[in-house]
């Protein structure tokens, strides 16, 4: 799944609709919202993308440890691991396909309503349906297909006002699926990083490593290399190579608190500030959520290595 | 559902990370397929509920939520004693049936 990079053109065509919710003398307000929605949006797409690799790689460490110390994982219980898989990339795709959306919109000028506009919104109900595989969110995703469904029929029968409100409830339709669907996306990344870190312990006690990375704070700034560990070497390290998995784990398991923090907190903001500019309000806000930076340096960071430590992203100003 | 689930994600969790000194700890083929068949178990309950809406304040969730924690902590003391093999395996045991009673109420 590529998140759909088409911001640019979302800025320009997003704002006709948000024009048309809120009225030409708040233009400034429609075309901002109309990025920081866009920003949003793809944001979300990165961020299932990034769980779905989280998901990918469990997958690939307990083949790892079927192989390595005969813990089963049989057909079964592999399929529903890929079963979750695919309910995220439904879900990256939904969100992706928002972003669309939101740019097709702005297609609607005046009386005329390209027929592609109301497809996609149709095309979005019908995604909303095939979430249907995780229960916990189920009545958030009847509403959101509610909202689908209003906002197709508003599209075609050129119903401004009314597909304002339904683009409204939609953007709030999915910040409350994501905030239902937490627990099961947080336990999937806990049980990622404990599998992880219990297969890495397992494999320094088994001498499988190359502990001698732990020289390298002592030798770099004398540009020297260590050389390959000799088995005592080795075991004298554990304990330190057992301390960075137990640290690493930390830090991945903290990475992520704050990405899915930072993007409850963006779709949050992202409801209020849409909704704002639908009831004809002014919407003072010049730039996306700040808290955006750190779901796309968390998740670009994941998605460009597999590794699920993030650095620190840099601020954007919230004004 | 964030209770019910933490607590069978920590069955399996918990059995994972013992599963290597628990295997080398068993005795027979017999004991070795025991535990390999609890952690099939463990693992597929753990996947189950992720699908499932288990909500925490239904009285009956609550309950068996409440138990399977108390049954959680007793594998993992029977673990750290590692006395009786028999002993850690019913514990995990009932550990994994109140999971699979968790999962039957959603």
């Amino acid at each position: 799944m590529r998140c759909k990079r088409r911001l640019r053109i979302g800025v320009t065509l997003f704002a006709g609709p948000l024009l048309l919710m809120a009225g030409c003398k708040t233009s400034a307000d429609a075309a901002a919202a109309a990025t920081q929605m866009a920003t949003t949006a793809k944001s979300l797409c990165d961020y299932y993308t990034a769980l779905k690799t989280i998901l990918d790689n469990t997958d690939q460490l307990y083949l790892l440890n079927a192989q390595l110390y005969a813990k089963p994982y049989p057909a079964e219980n592999r399929r529903q691991v890929k079963d979750t898989e695919a309910e995220l990339e439904k879900r990256a795709e939904l969100a992706s396909d928002f972003s669309t959306l939101s740019a097709e919109f702005g297609k609607l000028t005046g009386s005329t309503a390209p027929a592609d506009v109301a497809t996609s919104a149709s095309k979005l109900e019908g995604e909303v349906d095939t979430l249907a595989s995780i229960k916990a969110s189920s009545v958030e995703q009847a509403a959101l297909k509610t909202a689908f469904q209003l906002l197709t029929t508003a599209i075609k029968e050129h119903k401004e006002r009314e597909a304002a409100k339904a683009m409204d409830d939609a953007t709030r339709g999915l910040s409350d699926l994501f905030a239902k669907e937490t627990d099961v996306w947080n336990s999937t990344e806990v049980v990622y990083s404990s599998i992880g870190s219990t297969l890495a312990g397992n494999l320094v006690d088994g001498n499988a490593t190359d502990n001698s990375a732990l020289l390298k704070v002592a030798l770099d700034p004398f540009g020297l290399s260590p050389v390959t560990a000799s088995a005592d070497l080795n075991a004298q390290l554990a304990p330190l190579a057992k301390q960075q998995i137990a640290t690493k784990k930390a830090d991945m398991d903290s990475a992520y608190e704050k990405a899915t923090d930072a993007m409850t907190k963006s779709l949050q903001e992202m409801s209020q500030r849409i909704h704002t500019v639908a009831e004809d309000k002014p919407m003072a806000y010049r730039s996306a959520p700040l808290s955006v930076s750190t779901v796309e340096a968390w998740a670009s960071q994941i998605m460009s290595t597999g590794s699920t430590t993030s650095a620190t992203p840099a601020s954007k100003p919230a004004k | 559902m964030a209770n019910a689930l933490t607590d069978v994600q920590n069955t399996f969790l918990s059995l994972d990370n013992q599963y290597n000194m628990l295997r080398a700890a068993c005795k027979t083929d017999q004991d070795r397929a025991n535990l390999a068949a609890k952690y099939t178990d463990a693992q597929k309950n753990y996947q189950t509920t992720l699908n499932k809406t288990l909500e925490d304040d239904d009285v009956q969730v609550a309950a068996l939520s409440k138990a399977l924690k108390a049954a959680n902590s007793v594998v993992d003391q029977a673990t750290k004693e590692m006395g009786d093999m028999s002993k850690v395996l019913d514990g995990i045991t009932t550990a994994i049936d109140l999971g699979s009673k968790l999962i039957a109420c959603a």
